[in-house]
């Protein structure tokens, strides 16, 4: 309805109201604006009174926000909606998610534009969720962080055990009854470290809860993370780079056991040992222990039996020794025979021989000493018969026949005129016989 | 004996681990027999002690720092 103008020239107005009304006419009567999937992110996700309201927002490739829209979920639809969110994702709808939203433009003239969201598909959102965190294991493995915890050396048996969970938690109570309750009497020690296990606070409170157990590392073995006992999990949070490099990057061997059968986490691929529940984790700790356990029964049994074998070793070697005896003995005694017999035999050809050989050497010596003796007598015949032959040129018979006589006086020669006296008979030797004589 | 007290189940076991191999060797002299055997018992039992026997001391100790 046109309003009266007091100047013939001024603008005909319409009221805000009727304004507003043909807004709402155009947007509220589009098909193209009615039950239309919608990609966007969630901002500002708030409840109030039932309904959830929310920032429908798009961003480029450097986080500029390029489109926005105010966007609700009324009360009448938002529990179911989220239900069926939650089951798919594991989530709750909240800030910060893309989301594939069946959107409806309204326009209503009193409150103004707003997107009605009445359906979601959660589809989407797990794709993106996993998205995302490919984009945290891949920037962990190209940081080398992924298997860093794996790496560190893990104590033959953990006992030594600080745990960060929920101190309320069932997830918490099962982990401890498993431990202590364990029928092989093996002894561990925990410690809590409370943290909050889901929701906004997990990463906040779990991080504090690892920096609280690095002051006392020297104390523990290894660190617990447990949560778990929920028929519907919260496990976003647990996809998250900060907590993961945490993790990746502790001083102590972390076991993470904060799942279920189906449910992997960032967080699971960085942990040192990963099981799928908190009862699990107890379970491995203590095969650890029973394995040492029977490690250290195998043990005995071969120090038994080294013992034994050692023992049984020396007294063979013993036995041995004492059937070596008479037989080394005998071989002693045999080989001394042998050279016995050996010297029998040779000592009686050697002496054979040595008498032979100087059987031999007198032989010759009798020889030369024949040979010598016969040469003296032969050279002493000569010798002789030069003599004789000489004496008988001096022979006084010789003379003698040549005209000499020997005149002697009684036996004696006469060798001088002056031993013969007148009236001496002397007898005159001639060659052929005597004649006595008187001297005048 | 005093030294075991502060020995760990890893140093226990490995030494443990280590003179067995020796009583393994066939050139171990019987001579070293009983002394092995003796410590072998020890070592035994400080094992299976730090896996089953409580250690009180530092129960409490991790009392106090989880309040």
């Amino acid at each position: 309805m046109l309003q009266p103008s007091l100047f013939s020239n001024q603008p005909q107005g319409i009221t805000l109201s009727e304004f507003n009304t043909r807004i709402a006419n155009v947007i509220n009567g589009t098909p193209s604006l009615q039950n239309q999937w919608v990609i966007a992110e969630t901002s500002d996700l708030r409840v109030v009174r039932g309904h959830c309201y929310m920032e429908l927002v798009e961003k480029d490739a450097r986080g500029t926000t390029v489109a926005k829209v105010s966007a609700a979920i009324w009360a009448s639809s938002y529990p179911r909606l989220n239900e069926k969110f939650k089951a798919a994702t594991g989530s709750d709808l909240k800030t910060g998610m893309k989301v594939l939203v069946m959107a409806t433009a309204t326009y209503h003239s009193q409150y103004g534009f707003k997107v009605v969201i009445y359906d979601i598909d959660p589809n989407y959102t797990i794709g993106d969720m996993e998205r995302q965190r490919q984009e945290i294991l891949n920037r962990l493995t190209a940081e080398g962080l992924i298997d860093m915890n794996k790496q560190l050396p893990w104590p033959v048996v953990p006992q030594r055990i600080a745990i960060v969970s929920a101190a309320g938690a069932a997830g918490y109570g099962d982990f401890m009854n498993q431990l202590s309750n364990n029928p092989y009497r093996l002894q561990f020690y925990t410690c809590l470290f409370g943290a909050s296990m889901q929701g906004a606070q997990t990463v906040p409170t779990v991080m504090a809860a690892l920096e609280r157990i690095k002051q006392h590392q020297d104390l523990f073995d290894c660190v617990v993370i447990i949560r778990g006992g929920g028929a519907t999990s919260e496990l976003n949070s647990f996809d998250n780079y900060d907590l993961a490099a945490a993790v990746a990057r502790y001083p102590l061997p972390v076991i993470v056991g904060i799942g279920h059968e189906r449910d992997v986490t960032v967080l699971d691929y960085v942990a040192g040992k990963r099981v799928k529940t908190p009862t699990a984790a107890a379970e491995w700790l203590i095969q650890l222990g029973t394995n040492a356990l029977a490690h250290l029964d195998e043990l005995q049994n071969d120090v038994v039996a080294a013992a034994r074998d050692t023992v049984a070793h020396a007294r063979e070697q013993l036995g041995y020794f004492t059937s070596m005896i008479p037989a080394s003995a005998r071989r002693i005694i045999d080989t001394n025979r042998i050279r016995l017999d050996h010297f029998t035999t040779s000592i009686p050809v050697a002496a054979n021989n040595l008498i032979a050989n100087q059987h031999t050497r007198l032989q010759r010596a009798i020889e030369r000493m024949t040979d010598a003796v016969a040469a003296a007598m032969q050279r002493e015949q000569q010798h002789l018969q030069a003599l004789d032959d000489k004496a008988m040129l001096l022979s006084p018979v010789n003379t003698l026949r040549r005209g000499y006589s020997l005149v002697r006086v009684g036996d004696k020669c006469v060798t001088s005129s002056d031993q013969l006296h007148p009236g001496d008979t002397v007898t005159m030797q001639f060659a052929d016989g005597t004649a006595d004589a008187t001297v005048k | 004996m005093e030294e075991n007290k502060d020995m760990t189940y890893t140093q226990a076991v490995t030494e443990l681990e280590q003179l067995v191999q020796k009583m393994q060797d066939p050139q171990c002299s019987i001579d070293n027999l009983t002394a092995y055997t003796k410590r072998s018992k020890e070592l035994l039992d400080i094992c299976r002690k730090k896996l089953t026997e409580a250690d009180e001391q530092l129960k409490q100790i991790l009392a106090t720092i989880q309040q």
